[in-house]
């Protein structure tokens, strides 16, 4: 289980923050605390991230499939990092 | 990270063995894995035959809803033609995009990967070898009968994504829409059975040593499909059941005259319909990460991106679905939500195209049959995915929506991203199946016809749709500028449309069916393991794999592998059995004993289909029957099995010595029944979703529910079930006459908190029919009371198995699975009564 949490933790964040968007859009509607609702998740989102990152950084890579498993998990994380950034832009500009 | 077992690597040292091996024991092998002969070809379930069944079937729908295309693309080619009445017109559009999603696209690549998986993980099979014929039967059955519909004028025609209110019983009063909805919910049933299969065979049966850093892109992007199938297909499975249940009952649903909402639907269909485009595309991909590395002789490049790139397209895609519903006036923030998402989702898609383009410029490329058709693809689903990024932004959508541009967009995607795959597929690996391999100079002639005629027909789409031809009319009128484009197209149509003829013509020549053995073998150099000699039995010794290419980086691997000189050279107990091995590391754990052909997996696929196609018909009586049946058929099916061998513990080679029997989180079993409860909890959480979102937008319809401390004595009754399921694994090791009768105890207690939560519902006065909200509620009973049946079944199953003296001590795996079912379904009716008391609470 932790393997495959290190593997998928970055977009599990990833989807946990687009369903709770989701939610704020659909249940809550547009107005301004929602847009804050949303900025603030994203914060914490991307938060969470950097403290994923620092827990992934240090991982052991002593062989193959720890190595692989460093590079996707960090692959999974940047590119959570850039989703959430992205998804969050929404309640920035509109 | 040294073992994940315990299991000590440097035994894998002790590979290949020397010495010959002992007389008689391939011939035993092949005895044990025998061919079929006669009516057996009917109950066979070795993977080698089924694969070929479920790709010739699906192969056989892309053809016939390749004539409904070219059906159509005939009454389009000039304006105001009547080939075909508009109401048949209707039916044909319908069930052409009906047929090509899901009996076409999925099975096709399912089928892919119950055929290949095996081989390419070295496995004897997958390891449900009859839930994967059973799928097969229920969905050839089914689908042709669904199929049928269309000769006797009895097909849907509310288009392939059935909106209400069009597909209402008051705008649609036939049962053609009760065709689609029962047939098609049906189908998925039979697709979720083959992804649970497919998902337990990549994680439990590669060859030891494959860890999920060697395993081929191939088994990766399954695995990615079917986890994707089992979250996306229960959303369909809910929505179909639910307006069924609307236009057979009255439970207005999606009505939003009595509280319900049609934009439920479109959320229901597009959290699945997505995500399927993904589903489709996933494994193509894998196809083409495979092909691209054999044609460009090179290792692929990025192998770490493509698996990341696959892992984030299943998530994402699941961000992505109401972007088909841009139109529909939902609120701004949530439309640049999924805006946001549907251009992140490129990111994935974009990571595995560069990573084709970059093994084909660095490698030594030929254009052979495979290499045409991934070229091809390449060059299509790119297009496809650029025309998606335009629709992904909310005002060209709305420009766009609706219109031919779409008609464009979708097939530029799925002709590029899966049926050029497929067919680069069909040249790269119908040597492993067949005597002989198809025609390389015919293919070139495919090929040609095949891209330029799919490039003629759908490019001037676009432009018929700018200029604003809508999708799914039947004619048009003259003088608007589409007589051009539309006469374009059809003759583009024609064209691909005799690609494939030719490829038809192809297969009949060259294509000779070899599963026992003696196929043309690896014609265009592939590295994995599919392409180690291969009998029934799959290979004749199951190697170690030290590497992502293992015929490649081992020149004597083969010869080794078909000496008998690595794991399981031989049978170990006398019957089908193949290796399991643990999800990360695939180090072995124990012996699988498989399971034998059999009739009743056959019994129950035609019942079952039987039953639903007897209610869309209302044949009741006969439906009634075929239920039965088909439930009595799988529990004699399953009544042969979970039997433990007089072994405990054999040699799998070299010495090296697993068990026979495992139970608990071990067992492929178990994890086959997690992914099971996986599913219900999905189509669960989608009906919970529907109450929430009924609530959010129909307050005016809402009804006070019961006082939540009302829900206490249901709650202590779903604890009880809950707790007797529990102790019922626990009491086994003294008996199994208390432990079933503990199953047995808990379904009661579930049972009884339903009916008890049923009355308190009743007493409120809210009906099923009152609104949408008494329809949710009694919607989450109706579930509940199917998961309560199926545990009384079960519960009276392992009853009867004791009886029998059939339950093995201390522990055994028909009662853990059972106990499994049993704790989900309390947990699962305890959440039920909880969620409807707390929306609109006073």
């Amino acid at each position: 289980m932790r393997s495959w949490l290190i593997l998928l933790g970055g977009l599990l964040l990833w989807a946990v923050h687009f369903f709770l968007l989701y939610g704020i859009g659909e249940f809550a509607g547009a107005s301004a605390a929602s847009r804050g609702a949303v900025l603030l998740l994203s914060g914490l989102a991307l938060g969470a991230v950097g403290l994923l990152a620092r827990q992934l950084l240090p991982l052991d890579r002593s062989d193959d499939f720890a190595r692989w498993r460093a590079a996707v998990a960090l692959g999974g994380l940047a590119l959570s990092a850039l989703a959430i950034a992205w998804q969050a832009l929404p309640a920035l500009i509109g | 990270m040294r073992s994940e077992t315990g299991f000590d690597p440097a035994l894998y040292d002790r590979f290949p063995t020397r010495g010959s091996r002992p007389k008689g024991e391939e011939e035993e092998l092949r005895r044990i894995w025998c061919k079929p002969k006669g009516w057996e070809y009917l109950t066979v379930v070795n993977n080698n035959y089924v694969g070929i069944y479920y790709l010739g079937t699906a192969f056989l729908f892309f053809l016939t809803a390749g004539v409904l295309a070219l059906l159509m693309r005939a009454q389009l080619a000039a304006p105001m033609l009547e080939i075909l009445p508009q109401g048949t017109y209707n039916q044909v559009f319908t069930m052409h995009g009906t047929v090509m999603m899901f009996l076409f696209a999925v099975p096709a690549v399912e089928a892919a990967g119950v055929l290949l998986l095996p081989q390419m993980l070295a496995a004897r099979d997958l390891p449900f070898p009859r839930l994967s014929a059973y799928a097969f039967w229920a969905y050839a059955v089914g689908g042709l009968c669904f199929f049928a519909s269309i000769f006797v004028g009895l097909a849907p025609d509310g288009g392939w994504f059935m909106y209400p209110p069009l597909t209402s019983k008051a705008f649609s009063p036939g049962i053609n829409t009760d065709f689609w909805l029962l047939g098609i919910g049906f189908i998925e049933i039979s697709a979720i059975a083959g992804a649970i299969e497919i998902i337990v065979g990549v994680l439990r049966t590669r060859a030891p040593g494959m860890s999920l850093d060697k395993m081929p892109i191939f088994a990766w992007s399954m695995l990615v499909f079917a986890v994707m199938i089992v979250i996306a297909f229960p959303s369909i499975i809910l929505g179909t059941l639910l307006l069924e249940i609307e236009r057979a009952l009255g439970w207005p649903f999606f009505d939003a005259t009595r509280g319900g909402d049609p934009m439920l639907w479109q959320h229901l269909f597009w959290f699945f319909g997505h995500p399927e485009v993904y589903i489709i595309f996933l494994p193509a991909a894998g196809m083409m990460s495979m092909i691209v590395a054999a044609v460009a002789r090179e290792e692929l490049v990025g192998y770490r991106l493509i698996v990341l790139a696959m892992l984030a397209t299943g998530f994402i895609s699941f961000g992505v679905w109401a972007h088909h519903m841009f139109t529909t006036g939902m609120p701004p923030m949530t439309t640049g939500f999924f805006s946001a998402a549907s251009m992140a989702v490129s990111v994935p898609a974009g990571l595995q195209v560069f990573s084709w383009i970059a093994t084909l410029a660095i490698g030594k490329r030929s254009f052979n049959a495979p290499g045409l058709f991934v070229l091809g693809s390449i060059i299509i689903f790119v297009t496809g995915g650029l025309t998606g990024v335009m629709v992904a932004m909310v005002p060209f959508d709305w420009q766009a929506h609706d219109s031919y541009f779409i008609v464009a967009h979708l097939h530029y995607v799925l002709i590029g991203g899966m049926v050029f795959p497929l067919f680069a597929a069909f040249y790269y690996w119908i040597p492993m199946v067949s005597r002989r391999a198809l025609s390389e100079p015919l293919a070139k002639w495919i090929f040609g016809l095949m891209f330029s005629g799919m490039n003629i027909a759908f490019l001037p789409m676009h432009l018929a749709g700018l200029q604003g031809m809508p999708r799914r009319v039947y004619t048009y009128l003259p003088g608007q500028g589409l007589e051009l484009p539309n006469l374009i197209s059809t003759i583009g149509a024609f064209m691909l449309a005799a690609g494939v003829l030719l490829f038809l013509i192809d297969l009949a020549r060259n294509f000779r069916l070899a599963p026992g053995g003696g196929n043309a073998g690896n014609v265009y150099d592939g590295g994995t393991l599919e392409w180690l000699p291969s009998e029934l039995y799959s290979t004749r010794s199951i190697p170690v794999v030290r590497s992502r290419e293992p015929l490649r980086d081992d020149p004597k691997l083969v010869d080794d592998v078909a000496a008998g000189r690595y794991f399981l050279p031989g049978s170990a107990t006398g019957l089908r059995e193949t290796i399991v091995t643990s999800p990360l590391l695939a180090e072995p754990q124990y012996l699988q004993i498989m399971p034998g052909p059999s009739a009743w997996p056959f019994a129950a696929a035609v019942f079952t289909a039987g039953f639903f196609l007897a209610l869309t018909v209302q044949a009741y009586m006969f439906g009634w029957v075929s239920g039965v049946l088909a439930v009595a058929s799988v529990l004699r099916w399953l009544w042969e099995t979970d039997r433990p061998v007089e072994q405990a513990e054999v040699d799998i080679g070299a010495g090296i010595m697993v068990p026979t029997y495992v139970t608990g989180p071990s067992s492929h079993g178990w994890w086959a029944m997690v992914i099971l409860l996986v599913v219900m909890a999905m189509i669960f959480i989608m009906a919970l979703f529907g109450l929430a979102f009924l609530w959010s937008n129909q307050p005016g319809f809402w009804t006070p529910p019961p006082k939540i401390g009302a829900a206490l004595p249901v709650a202590l009754l779903y604890g009880s079930a809950l707790v007797a399921a529990l102790a019922a694994r626990r009491l086994l090791p003294r008996g199994a006459g208390g432990s079933a009768g503990l199953l047995l105890l808990s379904v009661l207690a579930a049972g009884v908190a339903l009916w008890l939560d049923w009355s308190n519902w009743r007493a409120s006065g809210l009906g099923p029919q009152a609104s949408g909200q008494g329809a949710t509620i009694y919607a989450l009973q109706a579930l509940q009371a199917f998961a309560v049946g199926t545990g009384l079944l079960m519960a009276a199953f392992c009853a009867a198995r004791a009886l029998r003296g059939l339950v093995s001590l201390p522990r055994n795996n028909s009662v853990d699975l059972t106990m499994l079912f049993l704790a989900y379904t309390a947990v699962q009716g305890l959440v039920a009564a909880l969620f409807g008391r707390a929306f609109g609470m006073p």
